[in-house]
């Protein structure tokens, strides 16, 4: 893999864990909550819950920008996306719909839908390419152009896939009217 | 060419990044319209029999000759909409859609009943052409003075006991919703919800 790709690649997860991670350290009792709505584990546990998940976003957003911790940083993302996709996927099946994600913080209300699957297993791929060895190549300064322009432009997509997830409902409900 | 390629490279991402900020600026500014876009209410006149009274209970005589009561606690423990139209009021005859799909939808818990005065052949020709068979359609001289319903169309919501839940002046469909959101949410009419909410705010 070219390191122009690898770089973006894995600035662009550095910045998906760290906001998310910001995020949830933002408003730590509206996560509980959103947390203890997916009815994972037992109400005590939740606390701890919350908190472990906080601390793994947070050191794999860190360790996504040591460039010698890539690998271990993109192991921890397969597994941190495959609990959140889980997690999802469960509640999906159960039929608890309409509990918040809790992928954008408690300004953001988004109800669980199988779009959010989708955009974990684009997550997931991501991840998984960053795993592949890294061709060595001299960086010249359009390669920190290319970076920097990627990265931005996943950031503002994602940012908006978001954001139209979360106004599906309201659209549905101006349709059905 | 190699700075040719370079150049164009790099503005291409350039409009990429921006195009890609203009697009989330776009669906953000499409989850603040759909905010904004606060549930619009049925105009509640003052006139009338008041939200939490009982609706005055009477007898009227429907398009099939068959007289239906009005008012009073339904036998079938179901609500009833009183829709008041006249076969001359454009506004109602483009609301009929809409209450046609919410008696089909809302049929478990509401009688939508058709209320109308003057003559009743012209009512009967009315209901024929809008093809309103399907409806309940009472024609009565008293029941619009009953309810002093002053505009059209006018629509009344009465609850299984006979109480009146919200009433008002109904241009849209969304306002015909309002008056079974006020009923879920206790209030009288959406300006009472507006109104509450904006103590709220003032006072926090």
């Amino acid at each position: 893999m070219d390191p122009v790709v690898e770089r973006t690649l894995v600035s662009a997860l550095a910045l998906l864990f760290l906001v998310a991670a910001a995020h949830k350290l933002r408003a730590p009792s509206a996560f509980r909550d959103q947390l203890a709505n997916y009815r994972l584990v037992p109400k005590r546990a939740t606390q701890a819950t919350a908190a472990a998940v906080v601390a793994g976003e947070l050191t794999t957003g860190l360790a996504f920008l040591a460039p010698a911790l890539r690998l271990a940083a993109s192991s921890a993302a397969l597994v941190l996306l495959f609990g959140y996709s889980f997690a999802i996927a469960l509640n999906l099946a159960r039929g608890r719909r309409d509990i918040d994600c809790g992928c954008s913080g408690p300004a953001l209300r988004q109800p669980l839908t199988p779009w959010l699957l989708v955009r974990n297993a684009v997550l997931f791929g991501i991840a998984a390419v960053c795993l592949a060895p890294v061709r060595g190549r001299t960086l010249i300064w359009v390669d920190a152009v290319t970076v920097l322009g990627g990265v931005s432009a996943l950031a503002a997509l994602y940012a908006a896939s978001n954001r139209m997830l979360a106004n599906a409902p309201a659209l549905l409900r101006l349709r059905d009217s | 060419m190699l700075s040719a390629l370079l150049i164009s490279n790099v503005l291409l991402w350039i409009t990429v990044v921006l195009l890609s900020g203009v697009l989330f600026a776009l669906v953000r500014q499409l989850g603040v319209l759909h905010e904004r876009i606060a549930p619009a209410g049925a105009l509640m006149l003052k006139q009338g029999p008041k939200v939490g009274e009982a609706a005055p209970k009477e007898s009227a005589l429907g398009l099939d000759g068959q007289a239906q009561v009005v008012g009073g606690p339904a036998s079938d423990g179901r609500s009833t909409l009183l829709f008041f139209l006249s076969p001359t009021c454009p506004v109602c005859k483009g609301l009929l859609p809409a209450l046609r799909s919410i008696a089909r939808s809302e049929a478990a818990w509401l009688r939508v009943l058709l209320a109308g005065d003057g003559p009743l052949e012209e009512h009967k020709a009315f209901a024929h052409e809008a093809r309103l068979e399907r409806f309940e359609y009472v024609v009565s001289p008293t029941l619009g003075v009953n309810y002093q319903v002053g505009k059209l169309p006018h629509a009344v919501l009465i609850d299984a006991g006979g109480i009146i839940r919200s009433k008002g002046l109904v241009n849209s469909r969304e306002h015909l919703e309002s008056l079974f959101e006020a009923k879920e949410r206790g209030v009288a009419s959406i300006q009472e919800f507006l109104g509450r909410a904006q103590d709220h705010t003032g006072a926090a």
